[in-house]
This record gives structure tokens, C-alpha cells and sequence, in this order.
């Protein structure tokens, strides 16, 4: 994999090493329930991210290019090619020579993944912003505070 | 500077446009008055906060970040607050910090005003909290005020409006003080629970603090600056005030500010008011330099800036095994508890502080929150730790009173300037004993209360360093021209046609959010002001 690092946009290969990534960084749930960050499409929202910040560009392609070289060193053909249950490995293993490549996925990872109508859905949230129809809840009772009205005068008085 | 700029002169000029200015340039309004107020930011438009969009959680750390420096945003301006372990916060607009503040509006208590007489430290307020009661009753009536009477930790008052919801997350941690038989209370709000004044009541939307899309929260935007305007008040916004000029015979005579293009105009006023907070005041009149004042408009006693005061906060979470609809409600506004307000020698510290009911995040503020603090991993095991901290955090504030101290202070940093290349202000600033010591109970007791409540465990931020709201003491009220910059209505002892209405001029901090109280003394300025406009340069 190679490309030029002031690129705007990732290359294909890029991207599917990127979607192999997110979805190590969030697997689909054991019970099926929620699907992987990268099946569920949060790589795009994160060439979005990549198109309004040119700082992250480098950070993100020089650590999918070390993360490919890994797994070429490592027999497979490139990074999307290694079996999943090895894919968290091989990130552990280049953190280190990429410091920032890591932390920067992960935060726009958790992002991406947890603003998704469906994941919202999944965790029983209903998928909209909270205006305009905001949220029913109960007024206090009318006797709730009584033990604390009960209680004798709390503030001193002053000469 | 055109001809048209020197010949118009106004009766009154303030500097400022939050919610000091509001109330005080409505209550100044009856005398007809020609006042102009100069605001740096801009009129805010609601349906453009975050609450609109489905990334509503991303707005605090975007254009509706608490500190200007992560905000950055035209109307802003820098401050160096690095050698300060608390960090400042505020917003440059109509409404100014009551577009961002939570709405939480409790009143001191009366023993907040005789500090020194009562325990021994700082100074005592030249008024007390009898002078303030009737302001406090009118800005309540005009901010619309949500709350319960009856409550113990106060003196008798009335509330406009019903409390804020508890809901179940309120219920769960209000079980907990409960079961300690400790005080609490619903928290007394500037948010309308029923339609009031024009605003649509509240629907629970939860970030308050990122601007209320529904208009139910009382900034000054929807409360005062309507009514002010419609009384006669000029409000001219994108217009930065780079200095404070003085006539000869040592008066203020107006304003040197910027306006958007970045054309530097003048306005001369018979009246200059300083609204600008803690910070933004003493920036100003240290900027105000001239033959008459070397160091700084107002400050012969060396005070400007000086006894700067945050509330120290303690922040505790505590993990519940069930869900607890926490994104329901406004975020800050729930509960609140004076427990251990009044001064108790028995604790190890002088003063007191509340406790406030802190709600639930939603989804992308969890996974930030819990990876902050090692309990989300990637990969294996993400979707158990995930479920284990959604919707399950209940928190509580402990917000401490900071005494004022004379190395405490707002200086003007030597490098720092904003956009219009005007020098920014520096703080330094050091947290006392007493602080530390007031917090770590506050940490204590706030996990006691957790435990009662349910949580299997609590996580503490203590002290929390983006909790720079408050800003106060830096142009201090006194009767003594040695010892304080003001006079017991705001007045400026050196130059007696220069007044400060914000927080700036609290003499101590007491251990409640502040706007209530920098409200009323604006409506007690402005009434000053009117009672003695035959001799108010006397």
C-alpha cells in the first residue's frame, strides 16, 4: 500500500485496511446484536474527518502503511488479510513506532460509532436529537420533601 | 475617527452584555436614560445549538467549548490560564456565561455576607443579605425562577415556578441523602417548568449547557435584553472595548472599542458601567493606563485583579447497576444539598460548601468518559464495559467557597493579545488549605451519599480544572478606598462616574452558583443610581 501522505482522499486499498481496523477497535457483538465499527460504515465518517483535518492525514496513513508492512513481514499480504483474531495483535505491536495512530482511531472510533442512529437504537435510545420533542418526565410528589421541610432552621442568622 | 463618533455623547455606556448588564441596563431604562451597551460577541441564534443535531454531545468540545481558548471562536479572547490549576470559562455573546451556565440560580445565605465577623476570615460585605432580598426577589420573577419554598437551608422566599424534574436518576442519588438523613433540596433554577414571560417551558432536552434550542432557560438573551430594548436600550454587538479614556478632570469620558471590521471608534459617555466578569473587568481597567492612572483605571489601591475567586469543584461519579434515564433533564439543574454550607470548626476547614446533582451523559460522552478512565477497551470485552457505564453514572458536584487571597489575581500577560491585538489577561492562581481540605471532604462525603444511594463504586475529579465559571472578587466592594476598588454600590472609589456591576465585585464567594447574586446587586446599582442621580458625582 502505498499513496501519496498529502492525499486528500484514502486510496481504496486504504480504506479497506482502515474498515479491518475500526473493526478490531469495535468487533460486532457476541450476540450479534451490534454490528463492527467498520461494517457499519464509520470509516467514512472518518475520511470526513481526514478531509477537514490535513494535520491527521499522516498520522492515519503512515500507521495503516506500518500496520500492512507488519503483516506482510508477518506472511499475509497486507493487514486486511490477516485473520481477525490476530488483527488486535498486530495493532498492539506497531503502537509504540506509531504513537499517535492508535488514540486518534479510537477516539473517532467511539465517536463515529456511538452517534449512529442504529447503535442508538440498539441501546434503547430513540434516534433523533433531543430537540424539538425533548423528554416526559414526572413532576416531583407533593410530600417528597417532607422529611427534609421537617428538619429544623439550617442557615444562621446574622447580626 | 469621524466627527460623528466624538459628537454623540450617551448618558450611559456598558461595557458587556451578560447578566449583569441585562438586568441592570432594564432597571436604568425607567429613568429614559440614553444608554448604549457595547457587546463583543453577537446575538445567538438557538436553532443552531447543538441540541438540533444528532452530534449534540460534540458541542462542548467545538464551538461551545467552555473556555475560549478551545472555542476560539472571532468574539472570544485568549487567557493565559497555565499556571492556574482551574481553568477559566465563560461566553462572549448576548446573554454572555448565561448562554452556557446550567441555570442554577440559588441565592446566598444570609451568613455569606458577614464572613469575617462570623468565622473569623475575609472581610465582611459593606450590605448584608436584607439590603439584597428584594432584588433577589425581582430578578427571580424576572429571570423565571423554578424551585420549592420551605426549604430549611433558607430564609423564607417565594419561587415563580415549579421544580425541575428529579427523575429517576435525581430519585436514586435523592434516596441517598435520604438514607443519611442529610439535607437536599430541589435545585432553584432559571428555567420556566411552565410557559412563562413568552418562553416555552421546559422538555427536559438535557445539554443546558451548551445554549437552550427551547428558550426555557433563563439567559439574558430571552429574559432581560427583550424588555430592556423595549424600553429604549441600544444594543450595538461585535464592538470590543480596547480601553476606558479619562478626561482631565479625572473622569471617565467613554470607550475606545473595535468594531467588526476592525475600525477603532469612540464613544464618549457621561456614565461608564463594566459588565465584563471577573476576568474581562480588570483586563479592562488594567488596560485603561494613563498620565492620571499608571497602574490602571481604578486601582490606586492596588487591588484591580487582585482576590480573584473560583469555587472550587469536586467531581464524583458513581456506577449504578441499573439504568437511569440520565440524559433526561436539564444536565446541571436537579437537586441540590447544603448539608455542610455553614462553617463546622469539627471539619478541619473554615466555610462550607453545596453539593449539586450531576446527570447522566449520552452515548458518545459515556465512551469518551469511561476510555478517559480505563474502564473502555478496544477490542475484546468493548461492548460488556460499554453496557456497564451507559446510562448508569449519576454524579454530584461538590462546589467549594474560595476565600479571597491577595496573590490570587488577574494580571495582563505580555504576549498574549486578542483578535483586535488587544493585550489578554493572565491568571495565577493557587488553591488554598482550606480548599484542599474543604474539597477532599466534599469528595468524601459525596461517595458516602453515592454508596447509600446504590453505586457499586465511585470515580473523583478533584479539583475539576475546566470549572472555571465563576469569576469573582477582582474589583472588590469596600467601604475603604485602601482595601477595595468599589463602594458598597459599585461606584469606583477613584473615579466616581465609573461603575462595576459584575462579579468582579463580591467580597467573598460564598459557596453557590453566583448569578443570582451578581443580578441583584445590578438591580441594586441601578436603583443606586436612580435614587441619587442629582449628586452621583458627590
Amino acid at each position: 500500500m502505498s499513496a501519496d501522505p498529502g492525499q486528500s482522499e484514502l486510496s481504496a486499498a486504504e480504506h479497506h485496511a482502515l474498515v479491518c481496523v475500526l473493526d478490531a477497535i469495535i468487533p460486532p457483538s457476541r450476540d450479534g446484536r451490534l454490528a463492527g465499527a467498520g461494517e457499519l460504515g464509520v470509516g467514512q465518517r472518518i475520511e470526513e474527518v481526514l478531509q477537514q483535518s490535513p494535520a491527521m492525514r499522516p498520522v492515519i496513513r503512515q500507521g495503516l502503511a506500518a500496520l500492512d508492512g507488519l503483516a506482510v513481514r508477518r506472511g499475509a499480504r497486507g493487514f486486511a488479510e490477516v485473520e481477525r483474531e490476530r488483527r488486535a495483535d498486530l495493532l498492539n505491536e506497531i503502537a509504540a513506532a506509531q504513537p499517535g495512530f492508535l488514540p486518534t482511531l479510537i477516539f473517532h472510533t467511539y465517536v463515529g460509532y456511538y452517534l449512529d442512529p442504529r447503535v442508538r437504537e440498539t441501546l434503547g435510545l430513540e434516534a433523533r436529537p433531543p430537540f424539538p420533542k425533548g423528554y416526559e418526565v414526572a413532576p416531583i410528589g407533593p410530600a417528597r420533601l417532607d422529611r427534609v421541610r421537617r428538619r429544623a432552621q439550617m442557615y444562621r442568622e446574622c447580626p | 475617527m469621524s466627527r460623528a463618533d466624538i459628537d454623540e455623547i450617551v448618558d450611559v455606556v456598558i461595557i458587556g452584555a451578560g447578566a449583569s448588564a441585562a438586568a441592570f441596563a432594564w432597571s436604568l431604562a425607567e429613568t429614559r436614560m440614553n444608554i448604549l451597551c457595547l457587546e463583543q460577541g453577537d446575538w445567538m441564534d438557538p436553532s443552531q445549538y447543538p441540541s438540533t443535531r444528532m452530534d449534540w454531545e460534540l458541542g462542548t468540545i467545538g464551538a461551545f467549548a467552555l473556555s475560549p481558548n478551545t472555542r476560539k471562536r472571532r468574539e472570544d479572547y485568549p487567557i493565559n490560564d497555565s499556571d492556574s490549576p482551574i481553568a477559566v470559562s465563560n461566553f462572549n455573546a448576548v446573554g454572555g456565561g448565561t448562554i452556557l451556565y446550567a441555570g442554577h440560580f440559588p441565592r446566598f445565605h444570609p451568613s455569606d455576607f458577614r464572613v469575617r465577623t462570623l468565622d473569623g476570615v475575609a472581610d465582611d460585605w459593606p450590605i448584608d443579605y436584607a439590603r439584597l432580598e428584594p432584588y433577589y426577589a425581582q430578578n427571580d420573577v424576572m429571570m423565571g425562577v423554578a424551585g420549592l419554598a420551605g426549604d430549611p437551608a433558607y430564609p423564607p422566599k417565594q419561587v415563580p415556578l415549579p421544580p425541575v424534574p428529579l427523575g429517576k436518576l435525581g430519585e436514586t442519588v435523592a434516596r441517598g441523602f435520604d438514607r443519611l438523613d442529610w439535607h437536599w433540596w430541589p435545585s432553584d433554577s432559571a428555567i420556566a417548568t411552565r410557559p412563562y414571560e413568552g418562553r416555552a417551558p421546559c422538555i427536559n432536552l438535557g445539554p443546558c449547557v451548551t445554549g437552550c434550542a427551547q428558550g426555557a432557560k433563563g439567559s439574558t438573551d430571552v429574559t432581560y435584553w427583550p424588555a430592556a430594548i423595549r424600553r429604549g436600550v441600544r444594543l450595538q454587538t461585535r464592538c470590543r472595548v480596547r480601553e476606558i479614556t479619562v478626561g482631565a478632570n479625572g473622569l471617565a469620558d467613554g470607550v475606545l472599542y473595535y468594531e467588526a471590521d476592525g475600525a477603532l471608534r469612540r464613544q464618549r459617555a457621561e456614565l461608564v458601567v463594566l459588565a465584563c466578569n471577573g476576568v474581562g473587568t480588570p483586563r479592562l481597567l488594567l488596560n485603561s493606563r494613563s498620565k492620571l492612572f499608571p497602574d490602571g483605571l481604578a486601582n490606586r489601591s492596588g487591588q484591580v485583579g487582585r482576590n480573584l475567586m473560583f469555587h472550587p469543584y469536586a467531581m464524583v461519579n458513581g456506577i449504578f447497576d441499573e439504568r437511569l434515564d440520565g440524559h433526561q433533564g436539564p444536565t446541571g439543574c436537579g437537586l441540590m444539598s447544603q448539608e455542610f454550607y455553614e462553617s463546622d470548626p469539627s471539619r478541619g476547614f473554615v466555610r462550607g460548601y453545596s453539593f449539586e446533582l450531576l446527570r447522566g451523559v449520552g452515548p458518545v460522552s459515556t465512551a469518551l468518559w469511561a476510555m478517559a478512565r480505563g474502564r473502555l477497551p478496544w477490542g475484546e470485552g468493548h461492548h460488556e464495559a460499554y453496557a456497564a457505564a451507559f446510562d448508569r453514572t449519576a454524579g454530584l458536584l461538590a462546589i467549594c467557597e474560595d476565600l479571597p487571597e491577595r496573590h490570587n489575581r488577574v494580571t495582563i500577560d505580555p504576549l498574549l493579545v486578542d483578535g483586535d491585538g488587544i493585550p489578554a489577561p493572565k491568571i495565577e492562581y493557587r488553591l488554598s488549605e482550606n480548599s484542599r481540605r474543604m474539597l477532599d471532604h466534599g469528595v468524601a462525603r459525596a461517595q458516602e451519599v453515592l454508596a447509600a444511594a446504590g453505586a457499586a463504586e465511585t470515580f473523583v475529579e478533584s479539583p475539576m480544572r475546566p470549572a472555571g465559571w465563576h469569576l469573582m472578587g477582582t474589583a472588590r466592594m469596600g467601604r475603604d478606598p485602601e482595601r477595595s476598588v468599589v463602594n458598597e454600590w459599585g461606584r469606583c472609589h477613584d473615579v466616581k462616574n465609573l461603575f462595576v456591576i459584575d462579579g468582579s465585585i463580591f467580597v467573598t464567594a460564598g459557596a453557590v452558583n453566583p448569578t443570582c447574586t451578581i443580578q441583584a446587586l445590578a438591580l441594586m446599582i441601578a436603583d443606586e443610581i436612580k435614587n441619587n442621580l442629582a449628586n452621583l458625582l458627590e
